[in-house]
């Protein structure tokens, strides 16, 4: 059989072993030359590990790779361009927060990295425990002991630094610098990146963090290239001594945060915030915990709720009593009663709800526990083709999906973000909440918060094979690395977070007060007018909502769509003016039905026969994964630019929601639960 | 040795939560345990799932600390937080059927009684107060540092 052959190169900080190292991998035969047009000494050698033959090329020994010298430049330059199979960085385990730094500039280069910690001996008798298991999962690279001197830990290392080359794609983790830094970084990538010998060569932020950290030997590169007066353009605008400090900092800041997970005994001071991170980044109770806290919040959401909504309620109520008694004219009082205040009332009711679900999502925001389960979620978002960076935005659709989707503008890789913009929508907004309770809480009783949840949960998995389908197939391409950002925990204040909620919360105020109250009041205006034929005063109570008014006659022409899904017209119509706001489902049913303000008047007619728990459960899952609403199109449109995309998106929503709704619908009627 | 104390505080902790947990797990799916009523047990799936977590939370810590690793009081203190955010919710549950008996006068609330709101999220989570005021030092001095 035909050997393989790999080159690996061996880089790690002066005095760590590396030379050592070298030795115990080739047996000292080795080549000694000069690296090309420098006077630095370029050892390589050679070493058969199974069946793979393996050229072993030593690097110099630097601290980082940023170009202070000419030992910098070479090995650097080596990684870069030569591109080895695998760069074995040797890391002194004595002396680990120094040495990741240079860790840290591997893995901003893309390149695989296997670690052989080296020292291993000195490590263990000095009582150091450092646990490796968690070193690879923070890094995402393999870390293998090793006692060079001793020669211990070589085939070890070898066979990791095979499997690794076999291993074809793997996912990295890189530093984060900060909203402003990014800002830049991504501003200078857009610039680099069109110059496609540069962005063929170079990974594109990698190059842009170098020019932000006044790296003059890629300063050199670019001065020579296509984008050079864009990219001294941005330069310009900024302080390079104080980018360069601002950098090495944060680098030393993530190692930081990862280093006491790390290694207990290797810090001085293990702070409370160190301590919480290791529980709740834990291999596995780190995602269980996550859901714990979700759960937590939703029941805060609905049963918090129960009696504020009460109070809505009653509000509403007696403002229909009002107007009922002061208003003569029938057709304004119907405008009002069986219009406005039904229509926006049954949405309005859900104030609490939204403005409990925003402050849950705030609180975990602002106590810092969403960066851990960004980080938690990174290797299960890996999976699906996405990584950790994508978690937050589809974690936000919880709240809505409108800003959610703009949130995607975080995620540099452009596939990824189209990815998660595609299957935000599946999520379940705020405003889809108030067709579920009144649904559930009609027909499901007891376990309507179980049934809820579940749809919930349905969105999720339902956007996770999305994911997983549409990366596969439309959009493929590999996984971009995770930038790792842990903020300090802070006990969040009720204020903040109530600041933040209402910010959120004004908004489906003022969507109430205009979108919605528009659209019932042109459902109304539609059920008002009797149909062609007959003959009957505009608003009279006979007609109104009926099949004798326009919408009826709408409505019968949309039925047969939705039939086989066991809906009927009046729930046809309310889907189609759901498409303006999803609450308006609820609010149009309202007007349709008859039953005014009242909540419970709707279910009672539901229940009493207009629907089915079958049904219910259709026109539920229906909801949650139909197209979604008229200012989340606009702003997928806006976001992706693109028409194709955003059309995709409303035709398989709708499709995989007639589709599901059908398969309830039959397979429940089968099985003998649409009584 | 302080850990001792830890270790028994988070093995009785992790043991009173996970079988509760399971105990609210086989209410949720309609099996009758027989201790529903004396214990205040309320059938709920997901509720018991997160208790079998918090639970799970502890025992890690038993393991850790049990195996002298020091850091592993951090499962402790997150085990005694995510309890006492727990405690917290049922809380504002109750304070919410406080709210439907005397502001709203729901009919559904007819003849409810405070204790028909109490729950083992309440009862458990004054264990896990005792420790964090046991062990205040450590939460209220490192939260503000950090
Ligand atoms: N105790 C111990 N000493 C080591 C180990 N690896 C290398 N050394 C010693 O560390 C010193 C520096 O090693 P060297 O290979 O020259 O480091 P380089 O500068 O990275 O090439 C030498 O004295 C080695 O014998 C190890 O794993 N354990
Ligand atoms: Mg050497």
């Amino acid at each position: 059989m035909e050997k393989k052959k790999i080159t690996i190169a061996l880089a790690g900080n002066p005095n760590v072993g590396k030379t050592t190292l070298f030795n115990a991998i080739t047996g000292a035969r080795q080549h000694v030359g000069n690296w090309p047009g420098v006077t630095v000494e370029k050892k390589t050698g050679k070493r058969t590990y199974k069946d793979t033959e393996i050229e072993v090329v030593d690097l110099p020994g630097t601290y980082s790779l940023t170009a202070y010298s000419l030992d910098e430049v070479v090995a650097r330059d080596y990684v870069v361009e030569e591109i080895p199979d695998v760069v074995v960085q040797i890391v002194d385990a004595t002396n680990l927060e120094r040495n990741l730094y240079l860790t840290t500039q591997l893995m901003e280069l893309g390149s695989k990295v296997v670690i052989a910690l080296n020292m291993w001996d000195l490590a263990e008798s000095r009582g150091d425990k450092i646990d490796t298991r968690k070193m690879e999962d923070f890094l995402e690279i393999p870390v293998v002991k090793t006692v060079a001197n001793r020669a211990e830990g070589i085939d070890a290392l070898l066979e990791e630094v095979v499997r690794e080359v076999d291993k074809g794609e793997h996912h990295e983790h890189e530093v984060s610098y900060g909203d402003d830094i990014e800002k830049k970084i991504i501003e200078l990538e857009g610039i680099v990146g069109k110059d496609s010998a540069l962005s063929g060569k170079y990974p594109v932020r990698w190059l842009s963090v170098k020019l932000l950290d006044g790296d003059e030997n890629i300063l050199e590169k670019i001065e020579g290239s296509s984008v050079a007066t864009q990219v001294n353009s941005v330069l310009s605008t900024i302080k390079k001594d104080d980018y360069e400090a601002a950098m090495a900092e944060k680098r030393y800041e993530t190692i930081n945060t990862v280093l006491p997970q790390i290694c207990v005994k290797c810090v001085n001071e293990v702070t409370f915030s160190d301590m919480i991170d290791r529980a709740v980044t834990n291999k596995y109770l780190g995602i269980p915990i996550f859901l714990a806290m979700m759960w937590a919040a939703f029941e805060v959401t609905f049963t918090v709720a129960t009696p504020l909504m009460e109070f809505v309620d009653m509000f509403f109520g007696w403002l229909a009593g009002v107007v009922a008694q002061s208003i003569t004219n029938p057709v304004l009082g119907s405008l009002l009663g069986d219009g406005i205040i039904a229509g926006v009332g049954s949405v309005m009711i859900f104030l609490p709800n939204i403005l409990l679900l925003f402050l849950m999502i705030s609180l975990l925001e602002d106590s810092g526990y969403m960066a851990r389960a960004a980080f938690v979620m990174d290797k299960l978002m890996y999976k699906i083709g996405l990584n950790g960076g994508s978690f937050i935005p589809l974690l936000m659709g919880f709240g809505c999906n409108v800003p959610a989707i703009m949130a995607t503008r975080t995620i540099e890789d452009e596939k990824e973000r189209l990815v998660t913009i595609l299957v935000n929508p599946f999520i379940s907004c705020g405003a889809r909440l108030p067709v579920y309770l009144m649904l559930a809480g009609a027909f499901f009783g007891r376990n309507a918060g179980t049934v809820i949840f579940g749809i919930y949960i349905l969105g999720i998995i339902v956007a996770i094979l999305s994911a997983k389908l549409i990366r596969g197939t439309v959009v493929k391409g590999k996984p971009s690395p995770f930038i790792m950002e842990l903020p300090p925990y802070r006990l969040p204040t009720l204020k903040a977070s109530a600041i933040h909620m209402w910010e959120k919360g004004s908004i489906y105020l003022k969507k109430a007060g205009t979108i919605i109250l528009a659209g019932v009041v042109f459902v109304w205006l539609l059920s008002a007018i009797p149909a062609p034929g007959v003959d009957a005063a505009f608003a009279s109570e006979e007609i109104l909502g009926t099949e004798d008014s326009l919408i009826g006659v709408l409505g019968h022409i949309i039925e047969p769509l939705v039939a086989p899904l066991g809906f009927d017209w009046k729930v046809a119509v309310a889907l189609v003016f759901g498409f303006i706001a999803k609450e308006i489902v609820i609010g149009s049913m309202g007007v349709l039905y008859g039953t005014g303000e009242d909540e419970d008047a709707l279910a009672e007619i539901l229940t009493a026969g207009a629907m089915t728990p079958l049904t219910a459960l259709g026109l539920m899952v229906f909801t949650l994964l139909y197209v979604p609403c008229i200012a989340c199109v606009g702003v997928v449109k806006k976001e992706t630019g693109s028409w194709k995309w955003t059309l995709f998106m409303m035709v398989y929503g709708t499709a995989l929601a007639w589709i599901a709704a059908f398969l309830i619908y039959r397979i429940g009627t089968a099985i003998g639960w649409g009584l | 040795m302080a850990n001792t104390n830890k270790m028994i505080f988070a093995m009785v902790a992790g043991i009173l939560y996970v079988v509760f947990g399971i105990l609210k797990m086989l209410e949720g799916f309609g099996i009758e345990t027989g201790l529903a009523e004396s214990l205040l047990i309320p059938g709920d799936f997901f509720g018991g799932f997160c208790f079998v977590v918090i639970g799970a939370v502890f025992l890690y810590a038993v393991k850790e600390l049990s195996a002298g690793v020091h850091m592993g009081v951090s499962y402790v203190y997150v085990g005694i937080l995510m309890s006492l955010v727990f405690m917290a919710v049922y809380l504002l549950v109750m304070g919410a059927d406080l709210l439907m008996f005397y502001a709203v006068k729901s009919e559904d609330y007819e003849g409810w009684r405070i204790i028909d709101s109490m729950r083992p999220g309440i009862y458990l989570g004054l264990l896990s107060l005792i420790g964090y005021f046991y062990w205040k030092d450590r939460f209220t001095t490192e939260m503000t540092k950090v």
